[in-house]
């Protein structure tokens, strides 16, 4: 899949592919399970790198979504907020996030894993 | 070290998600929470619950011990009938909620919860001085599987088990597929179903055998995930979310379980009895967001601008999609059914609506 080849990972289970389009990784929707609340910030809002973003509730539990890279939110998957179960379909053509501008990139991703990396650390 | 039910490796054999629950590694889920949910609200469900603890309790003075150490007339108990319990401490708080089944004369089996079969045996210990009394832990001789849902009479009817004449909170002693075992017919998901205890070396057979008679039925295997959802539905208490030692069976909304005309003394009489006639300090709501937002344990309840509780279970009811929720509140004569309350979720208020409970119309009252 393209998008996984072209992505970058965080550690806390958060993705940024073309270098602007925010979301969580199937890894981590497939350890939340059935997803049922989905909350994300406004169109405008900035946040560094590291920062909650959002939050993300399944049946069985709440977490925080963090920042992959500091910048400022430009648009939100509304679609996904109001379906938030579509995320355990897919959580990357239509299950992304948010699309950000990005702050300073190339220096925010350096401790970034490439999908390959990433699926070796968490497994 | 994590215990390991004698069905463990059937869990991981079927993909299970594992996760440690009161010091056991169990299944969480199997495939998904709310699909599991649904199929034991629409067909049947298996599930392991062998982690949870099994006491026998016999000896000349059994009904007495044991009728001084719950709130419940042991001594009107019929043979082979169940009653839901509480084991009460000195001020009425609740050490652990039980199942206490008569299987003979002066002869008892006491289910109690996984997290605390410690506390449970300390505390029968201490009670049972100067009485005839055995106490015999035999949770590690025994599993325990349950069969839930609206078609888990006809299960049982397939595995060759006559349920006539068993109903609801009853247990007898009986064989399927040549197996001794003993069979309730109890749950702790609101629906209709049977409870089997039966000897860890037959467990496995025994766990099959239902897998392979139920497929006509739709049954799938359950976990713990959908076990909670299906319990807060029916607004059933979790000890150590619901119930602790600081709360009684008065303020936890199980008044209805306790004979208001028991003579004998037993633990926190005094404390259960005041509450009885003067009301209590807090008590158990339900309650239903009136948005999207979903209140967890442990989220404050506030109503008009003051704290007034906490929330003790939360969770998106799979059945209805409302978010639901069991909380204690300060027992304030304007907060009841319908009443507008406010839970502090991300340092936000949000609007909930208090609610009869259970969540959901109960169908185990056969």
């Amino acid at each position: 899949m393209s998008f996984k080849e072209n992505m970058l990972c965080s550690k806390s289970h958060e993705y940024i592919a073309e270098k602007n389009i925010v979301g969580l990784t199937d890894y981590a929707v497939e350890q939340l399970g059935d997803i049922v609340f989905l909350e994300l910030p406004s169109v405008g809002d900035v946040f560094a790198k590291g920062d909650v973003f959002g939050n993300i509730e399944s049946v069985k539990a709440a977490s925080e979504i963090y920042m992959p890279v500091s910048g400022k939110i430009i648009e939100v998957n509304d679609a996904v907020v109001e379906e938030p179960e579509k995320l355990n379909e897919d959580c990357y053509e239509n299950g992304w996030l948010v699309k950000i501008e990005p702050d300073n990139y190339d220096s925010d991703i350096t401790d970034l894993l490439t999908y390959v990396e990433y699926k070796a650390e968490v497994e | 070290m994590v215990k390991e039910t004698y069905l463990h490796d059937k869990h991981v054999a079927l993909g299970a998600k594992m996760v440690d629950f009161a010091g056991w590694h169990m299944p969480v889920q199997y495939t998904s929470i709310i699909e599991e949910h649904k199929t034991v609200r629409n067909a049947v469900g298996l599930f392991d619950v062998s982690h949870m603890g099994e006491v026998f309790v016999s000896g000349n003075d059994a009904t007495l011990f044991l009728n001084k150490v719950v709130p419940q007339s042991i001594d009107k108990l019929p043979y082979e009938k169940a009653v839901y319990c509480q084991l009460t401490n000195k001020n009425g708080g609740l050490i652990d909620d039980l199942i206490i089944y008569k299987i003979g004369i002066e002869n008892y089996l006491v289910i109690c919860n996984a997290s605390r079969i410690d506390e449970d045996l300390n505390w029968l210990v201490r009670n049972k001085r100067g009485l005839d009394v055995k106490i015999d832990n035999q949770s590690h001789n025994y599993s325990l599987l349950a069969v839930q849902g609206p078609k888990a009479i006809d299960l049982m009817r397939k595995l060759g088990y006559s349920i006539e004449n068993q109903k609801s909170f009853t247990i007898k002693h009986d064989k399927i597929e040549g197996i001794k075992l003993l069979v309730s017919r109890t749950g702790y998901t609101g629906e209709d179903g049977f409870e089997l205890m039966v000897e860890n070396e037959y467990s496995e057979f025994l766990w099959d055998k239902i897998l392979e008679h139920g497929m006509e039925f739709g049954i799938k295997p359950i976990g713990l995930g959908a076990r909670d959802t299906l319990r807060l539905e029916a607004a059933l208490h979790l000890y150590g979310n619901d119930l602790d030692e600081t709360t009684t069976p008065i303020e936890a909304g199980l008044s209805w379980s306790i004979p208001k005309d028991k003579t004998f003394d037993y633990n926190g009489k005094s404390v259960i009895v005041n509450q009885i006639l003067n009301g209590v300090e807090k008590k158990i709501i339900g309650l239903e967001m009136l948005d999207k937002n979903i209140a967890r344990h442990g989220y404050d309840i506030y109503y008009k601008d003051q704290k007034v509780g906490n929330i003790t279970s939360g969770c998106v009811s799979p059945s209805t999609g409302k978010n639901i929720a069991l909380g204690y509140v300060k027992n304030l004569p304007e907060i009841g059914t319908n009443s507008i309350i406010q839970v502090m979720i991300r340092e936000k208020l949000h609007d909930a609506k208090v609610v009869k409970r259970p969540f959901i119309q109960k169908r185990n009252r056969v």
